[in-house]
């Protein structure tokens, strides 16, 4: 018993920093909500489809800024406008954030400073990934030991 | 395109025949949930389920627009995504109003007032802007509700 307290302490301190420094806003309490027994992985599984769909857009944005001949700014806002709803719906803040910049600088067709962005989108990407990595692996533990997966408001 | 409620097959969708909606209102209502992304679609799915609606889901306005021809009567209310490749939210609507009397629901990150002004005048019933919380999907039944109503009072007065 005391193994599952400590390691959903753990858990529980973990979420809140994640949520302190802004990498997940209240939309990802949301759908932890939403999963239960008919859905016990939903969370896990959305959070795949999202880096699925994040590396598949980043690249999208990567190849149309790299055009020599013209870089075609309604294709990298088209992606960064998708990039801004599946983020926000996940609740993955920063990424978000990002997106909203971003966009500004397609509208005004600044290709430098889109590479910026793109760059900034790439990192908090990386660091949201490998963050909620944690939090699953933290779950994993905590429902092997016997325990639940406390919910953090 | 997926379809998923309780029985797993398209023909329960259709074949129920019109959401009476008297027992478990509004539980039973036939959405139809149309998003080019498939991590807005997982979840749009899972908060409808949650809902206790029947949910069909589609990544292409065209499919849709198959999906609901193909079905006359075998849906209650489509929620759209605005921007999609090929045919967006806009176009779908506009088919949608004019083949099938059926509410339409759009959905987009995108807030500006020139955009939401767009949808209202296009006829969509309500523009949402992700992200989309549950609560709001829980009243989608009201726009169902009262196209039935308005329609109903068209006819008596006709």
């Amino acid at each position: 018993m005391d193994v599952v307290n400590q390691l959903q302490r753990q858990f529980i301190d973990y979420s809140a920093s994640l949520h302190r420094e802004g990498f997940l806003d209240d939309q990802f309490t949301q759908l932890q909500k939403l999963q239960d027994d008919n859905s016990p992985d939903f969370v896990v599984e959305v959070a795949s489809l999202f880096f699925e769909d994040c590396e598949k857009l980043i690249n999208n944005m990567a190849r149309a800024l790299e055009q020599q001949q013209g870089v075609d700014f309604k294709q990298v806002d088209a992606s960064v406008h998708q990039l801004k709803g599946s983020s926000s719906s996940i609740g993955a803040m920063r990424v978000k954030d990002v997106c909203i910049a971003f966009r500004s600088f397609c509208e005004a067709q600044n290709r430098e400073g889109c590479l910026r962005c793109l760059q900034q989108v790439t990192h908090e990407y990386s660091l949201l990934k490998n963050k909620l990595q944690t939090l699953f692996r933290l779950q994993q533990q905590i429902l092997a030991a016997g325990g639940s997966i406390p919910v953090v408001e | 395109m997926n379809s998923s409620n309780g029985n797993g097959s398209m023909s329960t969708a259709s074949s129920s025949g019109a959401w009476d909606g008297r027992d478990q209102f509004p539980a039973g209502l036939r959405v139809l949930v149309v998003d080019d992304d498939p991590t807005c679609l997982m979840i749009f799915e899972k908060m409808l389920k949650t809902c206790l609606y029947q949910v069909t889901k589609c990544n292409k306005a065209e499919t849709a627009l198959s999906v609901l021809r193909e079905h006359k009567n075998g849906f209650d209310i489509v929620i759209s995504d605005v921007h999609m490749p090929d045919m967006d939210g806009f176009e779908l609507l506009k088919h949608i109003d004019s083949e099938m009397d059926l509410p339409v629901i759009l959905i987009s990150a995108d807030a500006t007032k020139q955009i939401v002004m767009k949808g209202v005048t296009y006829g969509a019933c309500d523009y949402l802007i992700k992200p989309v919380r549950i609560e709001t999907l829980k009243n989608i039944w009201q726009h169902v509700v009262r196209k039935k109503a308005r329609n109903t009072l068209l006819e008596i007065k006709y």
